[in-house]
């Protein structure tokens, strides 16, 4: 077997044309699971009464089961709960016109959240307790605190950790292929199976993940100089 | 005016504070002194509650607020009649100078940024910062953080300062520059309660001094009586420790 090194090329073109679809289903879900992060992150660290609890569950969960196991209990449990409620409610959806998109996204959000939970947790401790108190000298309550002092902060430390994120969700959106979304990996699968070239199709999608990733670092790179300026310390 | 009655706290069965009194009077500078473990960082930071009190009652100018309960409201009013220099400065690290300093004024108190932004520069200038403003605290050296720490204090126009050992973090040479800065704002009436190491300060700025052991004041009074003529037999010893009796010069 020889490799046709040309039709790699050719396969890029074709298979890049999924590129929009893995970063939505990769983009969307960190955006949502950051919001889920910070809510259950407080919970946790101020041991908000009962709900902490369920929030430390949801996290030891979802982390502690693997993310195609999401994917495929969402597709099939959401659409059965859907169903049961608009029963009830009589609000008529018709659980078969929901995109499977919707389900995926649902699965991967909640994955993010848990992962980001721990990750922006770690963020917030790491602040120094003394940024607190000078707040709160200053006469600010403890949500000005937080948002105008602490999560700032947070943030400027975690920015490796939410890029490592990014960069595991980009490769773990190729489950979504698992409940027929025709995202990167798929379209590589279909380019492959059409044409007879599997290595060919497969090499030139590895290519895409690689060069998103390297754009991701770079990014990130450029970000924390910029967060982190504070830091960087000398007379300026 | 401040006015403790009767504050207590403990660390579970440990009781570092055992029932004090204290009032400070407008303008008073009152410097606590007391070796370490003694109690007095833990009774300035009961004043604005950064420590919660077992017991006892705080009250500034008017305003009383009962340890047992406080609840959140009176806290927060609480501490925006009083402002904190702390001994590691605790600068908020990703603001500069100036906005360290107009934060607690556009936050807390709600004043319009240009007006907030004034008064920063205001107090900037007097702790003789102008020229660094747009400087992180990561840029500036310990004495230079310590002022804008002042300058953050200061723009809040509280009713009383607390300093918590404002200079036993800085190297040597840079104490003078803090302390001048202090001596200055002292002159200008503003109420302080300081505790610190720095006996010859406290000798010079303080109006009251107040001497803590073991979580109670042991004697209190003014500097030169407390330094000259010491009634009680701890604060001899204390005295006759830290004013060495012959020279060490050779």
């Amino acid at each position: 077997m020889t490799i046709d090194i040309p039709f790699i090329i050719t396969c890029f073109f074709e298979i890049v044309t999924a590129l929009p679809l893995t970063l939505v289903i990769t983009v969307i879900p960190l955006i949502i699971g950051f919001g889920i992060g910070v809510v259950t992150a407080l919970m946790r660290i101020y041991k908000v009464r009962f709900l902490h609890r369920i929030a430390d569950f949801y996290v030891s969960f979802l982390r502690g089961t693997p993310v195609v196991l999401h994917v495929l209990i969402i597709y099939f449990a959401l659409p059965l709960l859907i169903a049961k409620l608009s029963d009830q409610f009589g609000w008529g959806i018709d659980t078969a016109s929901i995109p499977i998109l919707v389900f995926v996204l649902t699965a991967f959000s909640l994955t993010a959240g848990a992962y980001m939970s721990e990750i922006i947790r770690s963020g917030i401790l790491s602040v120094n307790q003394g940024q607190v108190e000078a707040a709160y000298a200053v006469g600010m309550s403890t949500r000005q605190a937080l948002w105008r002092i602490v999560l700032p902060q947070a943030i400027g430390g975690i920015l490796p950790n939410l890029c490592n994120l990014f960069i595991g969700f980009l490769h773990t959106s190729t489950f979504a292929f698992t409940v027929s979304q025709m995202e990167l990996l798929g379209k590589a699968n279909v380019v492959a199976s059409v044409n007879l070239k599997f290595l060919e199709a497969f090499i030139a999608a590895a290519l895409i993940y690689w060069g998103m990733t390297i754009i991701a670092e770079r990014i990130t790179a450029f970000l924390e100089k910029r967060v982190t300026a504070y830091n960087r310390g000398g007379i300026a | 005016m401040i006015q403790l009655q009767n504050i207590r706290k403990s660390y579970g069965s440990h009781e570092v504070l055992k029932g004090i009194d204290l009032t400070v009077n407008k303008g008073d500078v009152v410097v606590i002194l007391g070796p370490s473990g003694s109690g007095k960082t833990t009774l300035l930071r009961c004043v604005n509650f950064l420590e919660r009190p077992s017991d006892g009652q705080v009250t500034i100018s008017g305003f009383t607020v009962d340890c047992k309960q406080p609840g959140k409201q009176n806290v927060l009013k609480l501490r925006r009649k009083t402002a904190m220099v702390f001994q590691h400065y605790n600068l908020f690290k990703h603001k500069t100078a100036l906005e360290n300093v107009m934060e607690g004024l556009v936050v807390a108190q709600k004043l319009p940024k240009e007006e907030a932004k004034q008064k920063s520069l205001d107090v900037l200038e007097k702790v003789g910062l102008s020229d660094k403003i747009h400087h992180y605290p990561s840029q500036l050296s310990g004495g230079q953080q310590q002022r804008v720490g002042i300058a953050r204090a200061l723009a809040l126009s509280p009713e009383v300062i607390l300093f918590d050992e404002p200079t036993s973090a800085l190297d040597p040479e840079l104490v003078g520059e803090v302390l001048a800065v202090i001596k200055k704002i002292a002159r200008e009436g503003v109420t302080m309660i300081v505790v610190t190491h720095e006996m010859g300060f406290a000798r010079e700025v303080a109006n009251h001094i107040v001497f803590m052991d073991g979580g109670v004041i042991v004697e209190e009074g003014p500097p030169d009586e407390i330094f000259s003529n010491p009634k009680e037999e701890r604060t001899k010893q204390f005295v006759r420790r830290i004013t060495p009796e012959w020279s060490y010069v050779i």
